[in-house]
């Protein structure tokens, strides 16, 4: 456990030290969210029927620029190799990155709710809901790129790789999280949106466990 | 350029080419039954694409499970045999995938008066269509076999969630497309003796097809490899 909370630490004081990533992942949502307010015209109606859309769009986007992070500077400092000689079981590699990967993910899909509120006239008033979603749906996205990104770490053309395998797993976490934020911004009673909410934990939980089960056997050779 | 040579692992068998040749002529036969079964009292003869459509959709399902398997076989055996299977299942799933897309397209215009539209069944096949065609072109991204094989096992597992999804979409979301025909949750057939003949037909003609079809990729696979390493 200690060398989970370690290891995302580490990785985390890297990132923010670093800038580069995390600065260009949030300046591209800036620029990504003017684009798509001036798509959707000037007139807050149709503004904040598009914001759970823009939302998550904008944070699944987010999500694979920031996902070859999780294992980019370990390939470039070669550290990888040191990370998995160290002795016991691997899942907490898997694990240690995906809370960085969570946080990190968390962290700027705060912003991003935000922004949109600002933007989009996203309506606060189920703020907890929001969140609540938000913390979901960044867990079930972080779950499979974060493999992914693992799994495609010594790859030479996984830039182009990764959303390409991320999208189409990653759209039930989306689908389901961009339904129970539309439903929120509708002002319908949590009770209808259950089912979505429902979804979004069975698949987290599912995806979680599996990768986490699978990632061992991805990294070793 | 020297052909790869022939070895007692890839050969070409009898039991290869025979299930091949009995499934394509179950699916000539099926074919012929199925035009040949009675309209449906809402649908009329537009129904009969039904007898292709749901066998096409099984196999497409089977196949997401058969390469799970293989895959799951090659992470722990390190057999890259498996591997090769793995692989020949999906791109055979991929064929029967796109076909239950193609027909179901052609009977949603006459019944639904769309070709398309974006409900749970038809989004989360479209989306394990995708995921399988992402496995293939990670498969023809990477060089190194280990790693492809290694790469392609993770993404056969985790697409695999997603067929019970799609499955049970119907139920669970109770969207425009019918329910199943024949519910495996319960056992339940919900259609009638008449037209389930020729639909079991074609189940059994595709069937053949996919494993024959299987085989021979399997086969073409491991001549590749062989030659690879000559």
């Amino acid at each position: 456990m200690q060398r989970i909370l370690w290891l995302a630490w580490r990785d985390l004081v890297l990132e923010f030290r670093g800038r580069t990533g995390i600065l260009s992942a949030v300046f591209f949502l800036a620029v990504m969210l003017f684009i798509l307010a001036m798509a959707f015209g000037p007139s807050p109606q149709a503004l904040r029927q598009a914001a759970p859309g823009v939302l998550w769009v904008a944070l699944a986007f987010a999500g694979s620029l920031l996902a070859g992070r999780a294992f980019g500077l370990e390939v470039e400092d070669g550290t990888l190799d040191e990370l998995l000689l160290t002795p016991g079981s691997r899942e907490w590699i898997y694990f240690g990155k995906l809370l960085f990967q969570f946080t990190l993910l968390l962290g700027v899909g705060l912003a991003l709710l935000g922004l949109t509120a600002g933007l989009f006239y996203l309506p606060m008033q189920s703020w907890p809901w929001y969140i609540l979603t938000l913390l979901l749906g960044s867990l079930g996205y972080a779950a499979i790129s974060t493999f992914y990104a693992g799994m495609l770490a010594r790859l030479r053309g996984r830039e182009v790789l990764l959303p390409l395998l991320l999208f189409p797993l990653v759209i039930p976490v989306v689908l389901a999280a961009v339904r129970l934020t539309q439903g929120l911004a509708e002002g319908l009673p949590i009770v209808e949106l259950a089912d979505w909410l429902r979804l979004l934990l069975v698949f987290d939980v599912v995806y979680v466990t599996l990768c986490a089960v699978i990632f061992p056997y991805m990294l070793e050779g | 350029m020297q052909l790869a040579r022939s070895s007692p692992t890839n050969r070409l068998d009898y039991l290869t080419l025979g299930i091949l040749g009995l499934g394509i002529i179950g699916v000539v036969w099926g074919f012929f039954a199925a035009m040949s079964s009675p309209p449906d009292q809402s649908q009329g003869y537009v129904a009969r694409i039904f007898h292709l459509h749901v066998p096409m959709a099984w196999m497409a399902y089977a196949a997401s499970f058969v390469a799970l398997g293989y895959s799951v076989a090659y992470l722990v055996r390190r057999k890259a045999h498996h591997d090769r299977l793995a692989a020949a299942t999906v791109e055979v799933g991929l064929i029967f995938m796109a076909l239950t897309l193609l027909t179901g397209m052609l009977w949603a215009r006459p019944t639904w008066g769309v070709y398309w539209d974006w409900e749970p069944r038809l989004t989360t096949t479209a989306i394990l269509f995708a995921i399988y065609v992402g496995y293939v072109v990670v498969r023809g991204a990477i060089e190194d076999p280990e790693l492809r094989a290694k790469a392609a096992a993770g993404v056969a597992i985790l697409g695999a969630i997603n067929v019970p999804i799609s499955y049970m979409s119907v139920k669970w979301w109770r969207s425009l497309h019918q329910t199943q025909s024949i519910d495996l949750t319960t056992g339940k057939i919900n259609v009638d003796a008449a037209i389930l003949i020729p639909m079991l037909i074609n189940l059994a003609a595709f069937t053949l097809v996919f494993i024959g079809l299987i085989r021979l990729r399997a086969l073409i696979a491991a001549r590749e490899a062989a030659r690879e390493e000559a």
